[in-house]
Parts: structure tokens; C-alpha cells; sequence
């Protein structure tokens, strides 16, 4: 341990110790199952990882072997390895583990890097564990006025950049970004299954970088993920947790979030490079699952045709130009459709069915075939794409029942209709919605004037919560139930505007989401 | 039937069945790519009676042809949609861009632009939705191109025709720099097959064997080379595949190399001869 402690602006280094007795270690470890652990110290010993997590160790000359010690120490790293593979065969409990790592092969301290190979295990193990917004990185204009900020930033719409991302010089901007009163500790991992790079942030609430800053017990909820797909222009960052006593969390939930805060301001200005800026906007998607992020959000086609489009974005499709044979259209009945019907006809025939049953089977079928045009081959039940919230707020004017037949003439009239309104009048805005939708908003001008023709009715405040497993699955299957009438059904309980949190608005979400731009 | 004659390793009914059930879909292919051809050709045409069902069939069929005759030769067409959406703005009529890609000799599946009219007061168009993957930049292209009409007396124009050509333009750049990596590969050897019959005749044949090649960055313009002593190159792209950057880190001294840069290079200015110089030289 150094004897001074001088604060500087580096950041943690990785081969920091944390006592094992310090409570945050003890949480972080008992978080992980018996089989996480052991796969865990030995990657630990793995000759990568060993520098950076250096075992207790005996010296070959030293024989004076501590008999009151439980765990003697091994003399290598491969005797060790051999150890917990030996662990690994046998049954037993998970304290057992913790115990030897604590008190017997880490006895010296846990390293920073340990730590948050721990987390990162915990990451993996429980893929729902933390909730993950989308963020798109967006390029700015060039500053007219290089000298001057009171001219806020603004977003380069016509910019054909694409925004690179190089993980070895983010992190160098972003912590130079870090005031020098924290501390941060940062750890890259590939995900092991998705196509995403994960870094880990720990921020310690210390000008020092020393063992003795580390002393003290720190709050593990001051860790946070910053997720960085392959070749798409998003970041997904980890919602800070509530964890601990309510009271607690309210003086130091508080206190952890404004440290997130500083990081996630750096976090654009560390993408950025000279005469090339860029900022972090909204996704409106919030969700658990990090595959249905990389499905929405990700590098493939799917981002912005979700819901009945995605039969555009399916890559299994064959349609090649050189195909010559007559397309079928899609929905139309294939070779088993038309057995089943076959076999239906005979067992007709033979006064099986009566026509009460066959009706209500076509119904059935009927409602199955909307199902498939309206949601696609998204939101199926066992597809492991699934956000488990959606919030949305319903601004449309109260359903005007004097007018119903102006309403069975469909969408074509909404023109007209507005036409016949009175127009302008001071548009009344409620409070904690607008507030809500400004902060979504990027769509101001054109939906501004739609407002503006339509602000004078009563519009109730109504706010949906579905919530659930897989909410899209589910009401995909109150369609094929028959429970949802799938054809009138607005678009916007099909997911395919991949938002998790929205303004509707003439029954639509507001601000075009689905298309991306 | 079989059930006469069991032959000596005697096949199992599943088999059997899997079998016919191939054939089966065989010939049902076959006979569908023989109708498409006869409904199409004009002697057929000739023989249909004017009130039978046939000819309608064969009408199809022949608008099937052109249009992919279109797609296949144009690449770039549109089609009309709906959206199913009860609330869709303009009664749900949809304008789709089909952008075909042709890559090692097969198409792939066509990228779509699927564009709506959204603003009641003109006639502006707007992508609805897409399937353009994110490293294209397909927000600047529509900024530039399809921008929103302009309040009071600034007006803007779209131009739809030149916003479809540059879109086409990225996607096939996107997809040929994709082609040159492999290509790339290939040259280098170090494609699934060459490496294997590589790693056979020997392991030890020089540090100075390239051992990777795979793009950077999302819009594969920016490659890198690895070497088997830890040597780390990176090669940047333009748009017509001109070498615009080309750095060597590493070896000997650490730092930058420049002869292994230059022996790479060989005064190519273009990727394809970087290729060229690769195959020659393994």
C-alpha cells in the first residue's frame, strides 16, 4: 500500500485489492450459483486472467506450514486449478466456495478485475438482471460559433456519418471526461452469446486511487453497464438499481444517480472527435431482454420493420428476381392448409362437424391468418424477444358517438374531418403528460401542427400499462383467440413501432418511431 | 410394395418415406417451373381460348416476368402497399422501394424503403419504415433528399428519384467493401479450406504470415490485418475502394512499421490491386 495517497485523475487500476471481509465483496460473490463460482475462479487462474488476479500463494522454500490454517496454500496456480476442478466434480455447497476464495486463495484481497468478472458472471447468469434503455447516437452540426455555448447544439439531419466506435479510445476520451473527485473502474467483455461488447463501470466516490479508499464499504449499485452492439449506431445503458433499505436508497440512490449522470454525459462527448460531435438520443425502448434490444435496435434488418413489416426483414425468404414461378401470396393456404380442409370436408361429410362447429373453426382460422398479417413472425410466445413493459399514454379526443357513421367511413375522412373542426383556439395542454412528451419528442413540427388543428377537444387522460412476460405474445394470442378483433386493432399494439413508451395520438404513436430516423 | 422384395440392408419405412417425400417436392417444383414457362411463352397464349380461366393465370405470369425482369436488370423498383394499421394516415397506402443486391452471384433478399404520405397538406413523402441495415446512413440520405415540408414560405422539394439512386449506391458500396474483405481473405488464404491445408504443411513457416483480415468498423471501410508476431494493421477504404490510410503497428522495435506497410501496399492505390498483389505473392 502506498504510503501517501495523492488524488489524480487516472482512473482505478485493475489490480486494486478489496478486502475479502469488505461486505460488497461477500455480496457480490453470494449473488453467484456453485457452479458460476468455481467456472469463475478458474478463469481467474486462467494464464489471461492470472496477472490481474494473483492467488495467495506458499513459497517452495518457506515449509513452515500454519497448522490452524484450513486452506493451506497451494504452491502454484496449476495445483490451485487442479483444486477447484477437483471441486468442480464434487457436490457441496456454495458456501464452501466463497470460504475458500475469502478466507483461503484470495485471503489478500479480491482485485478490482475480479470484482468485475464477478458482476459480469452475475450479468450472464441472469440475463434479466438489469434494464437497458436504447440511446441512438446521433451526429451534430458543426458549431457556427466555435467560442460562444449559448447556441445549443443541434442534431445534423442531413449527416451521412455513421458513428465509429473504437472501445480502446472511448475509453481513454471518456476518462479524461471524469471529473477527478471520482473514481471509475472499467472493464470490457464480449457477450458471449450476443453480438454486443459490454463495459462495466464502477464508480467510487474518491479522489484516491489507493487500497485505503477501498476500505470502506461501497455501494454496489454505483456499477453500471454500458452495452455497445455490433456495427449499429446505439448504446444501451443499464438503469441504475434501487437496492438496499428504502431509506438508504433515497440519500444514496440519489447520490449514485447523479454520478451516473456525469459518466452518461461523458459517454457522447467521448464518441465524439474533433469537427465530429455527436450526442445520445432517446430510443423510447426500455426492456430486460437484451436480445429483443439487438433485434430493435441492433445491426440487422429488423430495426425499423417490426410488427406485420417484419416479413420484409425475414433473410430466409427467397426472392430472387431469377424465380420464375408464380408467387403465392402470403397468408394464402399451403400444401397442409389444403389437406386439413380435405380431411375436414370428409369428416363433414360424415356428419361429424356440425355447422356450428365448422363456423366457429373458421372464425378461429380467421383469426389466426389476421394474427399473422398483423404481428408477422414477431411476438410469438417462446421467441425470447419479449419487453416486459410498455407505458403509453392515450391523447386521442374522446370517442364522439354523434358522428358514428363519419367514423365507419374510415381514415380516408380524417382530412375532412379536421377541416370541419373550428380551427386554431389555444391548445390545452395538460402538465405531467407534455412534460413527459417534450422530453420524447423529436418530432416537433409536423405534429405541432396537427395539435394545433385539433387542440380543442376533450381529451381524457389515459394512460395504458401492459405489463407481462412477453407483452406483445400476449396480445398476439388474444388476436388468435379471437378476444382482440385483429383487424381493427391499432397499429400500435403490434410492437412494430419498437418504442416501450409513447404518446398516442389519432391512434398513432407520436413522432413516426417505427422508421427510425 | 417393397415389402415383396426386402433387399439385403433392409431400408427402414422411414426412409423410404422421406424419400418419396422428396421426390415428391422435387417433381411438384418441377411441374410449377414447367407450367410458369408454358403459361408464359406467346404459343401457349395463342392456344388459350379468350373466355377461360387460363388466360387471366397466364396474365399474371407474364406480369410476374416483367417485373422480374425489372428488378433483376434495374435493381431498383417500386411497388404499392398497404399498411394494416386501421389508423394509418393516408388510408394506409404505402409506396415500397425494392433495392435488389447482387452478391457472389445470387441475389439477396431485395432491401425495402416502405414511404407513406404523412403531413395532411402535401404531398411529401416519408419513410414509414425500412429495412436498411443501421451502417447505412438512411436518416442523412432522407434528410437530404425527403425533407419535410417547409412551413409558410419556405418550401422544400423531395426528390425521390435521386434519394433512391444514392440509397442504392450505399447499399451496393456497403455490400462490395463486404465482397473485397472476403475477397481479401481468400487472397490471404485465409479462408476454412486454404488455412486447414495450410495449418497440414507446416506451422512454422514465418512469423510474417498474415493470420486475420476482418472490417473494423459497421461500414466495413475500415480493415484490419493481423500478423502472427502481433504486427496489427489497419487499412482504410473510400468509397470506390481506393486505399486512403494504411498503418502497421508492432514488429521489432514496436511502434509504427513502415516496411511491412510498404510491402503490403507495393504502390497499389486501389483494394483490388492489394488483392491481386495477396494471391500473387501466396
Amino acid at each position: 500500500m502506498s504510503r501517501i495517497s495523492v488524488p489524480t485523475t487516472a482512473r482505478l487500476p485493475s489490480t486494486l485489492r478489496v478486502e475479502p471481509s469488505n461486505p460488497t465483496v461477500i455480496k457480490i460473490l453470494n449473488r453467484l450459483s456453485r457452479p458460476s463460482l468455481i467456472s469463475l475462479a478458474l478463469e481467474w487462474l486462467d494464464e489471461n486472467h492470472l496477472p490481474l488476479a494473483v492467488p495467495y500463494l506458499r513459497d517452495d522454500e518457506d515449509d513452515g506450514q500454519d497448522e490452524n490454517d484450513f486452506y493451506p496454500p497451494e504452491t502454484s496456480p496449476g495445483a490451485l486449478q487442479e483444486e477447484y476442478r477437483s471441486l468442480q466434480a464434487r457436490k457441496g455447497s456454495k458456501r464452501e466456495i466463497i470460504d475458500r476464495i475469502t478466507t483461503g486463495d484470495w485471503r489478500h484481497g479480491l482485485t478490482l478485475y475480479q470484482l468485475a468478472m464477478a458482476d459480469l458472471q452475475y450479468l450472464y447468469d441472469h440475463p434479466t438482471s438489469q434494464k437497458w434503455s436504447a440511446y441512438r447516437i446521433v451526429p451534430l452540426k458543426p458549431a457556427s460559433d466555435p467560442e460562444g455555448d449559448e447556441n445549443p447544439q443541434e442534431v445534423d439531419r442531413t449527416s451521412l456519418v455513421v458513428p465509429p466506435f473504437h472501445p480502446s479510445v472511448f475509453l481513454k476520451s471518456l476518462q479524461t471526461q471524469i471529473l477527478p473527485d471520482i473514481k471509475a473502474h472499467y472493464q470490457f467483455d464480449r457477450h458471449k452469446t450476443l453480438a454486443l461488447m459490454i463495459l462495466r463501470i464502477f464508480i467510487l466516490d474518491s479522489p484516491y486511487s489507493t487500497n485505503l479508499s477501498l476500505s470502506s464499504s461501497f455501494d454496489s449499485s454505483r456499477t453500471f453497464y454500458i452495452a455497445f452492439p455490433d456495427a449499429s449506431p446505439h448504446v444501451y445503458l443499464s438503469r441504475p438499481q434501487t437496492v438496499g433499505a428504502a431509506s438508504a436508497a433515497a440519500s444514496s440512490g440519489g447520490e449514485a444517480k447523479s454520478l451516473r449522470n456525469l459518466i452518461v454525459e461523458g459517454i457522447p462527448k467521448a464518441l465524439s472527435r474533433p469537427r465530429q460531435r455527436f450526442a445520445l438520443t432517446s430510443t423510447s425502448l426500455t426492456t430486460r431482454n437484451l436480445e429483443e434490444m439487438l433485434e430493435r435496435r441492433g445491426s440487422a434488418r429488423t430495426n425499423s420493420a417490426g410488427g406485420g413489416w417484419s416479413v420484409y426483414a425475414d433473410e430466409k425468404v427467397k426472392e430472387s428476381p431469377l424465380q420464375t414461378v408464380l408467387p403465392s401470396p402470403p397468408l394464402s393456404e399451403d400444401g397442409v392448409g389444403k389437406e386439413g380442409g380435405k380431411r375436414r370436408r370428409g369428416k363433414e361429410e360424415a356428419g361429424l362437424i356440425t355447422q356450428a362447429e365448422r363456423k366457429v373453426e373458421q372464425a378461429m382460422k380467421r383469426a389466426r391468418l389476421v394474427a399473422k398479417a398483423r404481428f408477422g413472425e414477431t411476438a410469438k410466445v417462446g421467441d425470447g424477444k419479449g419487453v416486459e413493459r410498455v407505458d403509453l399514454v392515450l391523447e386521442d379526443k374522446f370517442p364522439d358517438f354523434s358522428d358514428d357513421e363519419d367514423e365507419a367511413a374510415g381514415e380516408g375522412n380524417r382530412e375532412g374531418r379536421l377541416r370541419r373542426r373550428e380551427p386554431g383556439g389555444p391548445s390545452v395542454r395538460g402538465g405531467g403528460v407534455e412534460m413527459d412528451l417534450d422530453r420524447m419528442d423529436v418530432d416537433e413540427q409536423d405534429d405541432q401542427r396537427e395539435m394545433d388543428a385539433v387542440g380543442s377537444d376533450w381529451r381524457p387522460f389515459v394512460r395504458l400499462t401492459f405489463h407481462g412476460s412477453h407483452v406483445f405474445a400476449g396480445i398476439r394470442q388474444l388476436v388468435e383467440c379471437g378476444v382482440i378483433d385483429g383487424e381493427k386493432m391499432p397499429g400500435w399494439m403490434t410492437g412494430e413501432e419498437g418504442v416501450t413508451m409513447g404518446a398516442v395520438r389519432n391512434g398513432r404513436i407520436r413522432g413516426h418511431k417505427g422508421s427510425g430516423l | 410394395m417393397a415389402s415383396s422384395s426386402p433387399p439385403p440392408p433392409p431400408p427402414t419405412l422411414e426412409d423410404e418415406i422421406s424419400h418419396l417425400q422428396t421426390k415428391i417436392n422435387k417433381l411438384n417444383s418441377l411441374l410449377s417451373l414447367q407450367t410458369s414457362t408454358l403459361l408464359a411463352a406467346p404459343s401457349t397464349r395463342q392456344l388459350i381460348p379468350a373466355s377461360s380461366p387460363l388466360l387471366t393465370v397466364s396474365d399474371s405470369q407474364l406480369s410476374h416476368n416483367q417485373s422480374s425482369l425489372y428488378r433483376s436488370c434495374a435493381t431498383l423498383t417500386l411497388f404499392r402497399a398497404r399498411d394494416p394499421d386501421p389508423n394509418a394516415v393516408d388510408s394506409g397506402s404505402i409506396l415500397g422501394l425494392r433495392i435488389e443486391v447482387l452478391s457472389r452471384t445470387k441475389f439477396l433478399r431485395p432491401y425495402y424503403v416502405l414511404l407513406n404520405r404523412p403531413y395532411p397538406s402535401s404531398k411529401h413523402l416519408r419513410v414509414h419504415r425500412h429495412t436498411i441495415p443501421p451502417c447505412i446512413p438512411l436518416s442523412g440520405l432522407a434528410g437530404r433528399y425527403l425533407p419535410a415540408p417547409g412551413k409558410g414560405k419556405k418550401k422544400s422539394q423531395q426528390d425521390l428519384a435521386r434519394f433512391a439512386k444514392t440509397l442504392r449506391r450505399e447499399v451496393n458500396r456497403y455490400h462490395h467493401r463486404m465482397g473485397v474483405v472476403a475477397d481479401l481473405r481468400k487472397a490471404a488464404g485465409l479462408t476454412g479450406r486454404d488455412k486447414e491445408e495450410r495449418g497440414g504443411h507446416g506451422d512454422g513457416d514465418g512469423d510474417g504470415e498474415l493470420v486475420d483480415i476482418s472490417p473494423a468498423d459497421a461500414e466495413v471501410k475500415t480493415v484490419t490485418f493481423e500478423w502472427a508476431d502481433g504486427r496489427l494493421g489497419r487499412l482504410v477504404m473510400g468509397d470506390d475502394g481506393e486505399v486512403l490510410k494504411l498503418v502497421v503497428l508492432g514488429g521489432d522495435a514496436g511502434g509504427r512499421d513502415r516496411e511491412t506497410g510498404r510491402e503490403l501496399l507495393g504502390g497499389a492505390v486501389n483494394v483490388e490491386e492489394v488483392i491481386r498483389r495477396l494471391a500473387s505473392g501466396a
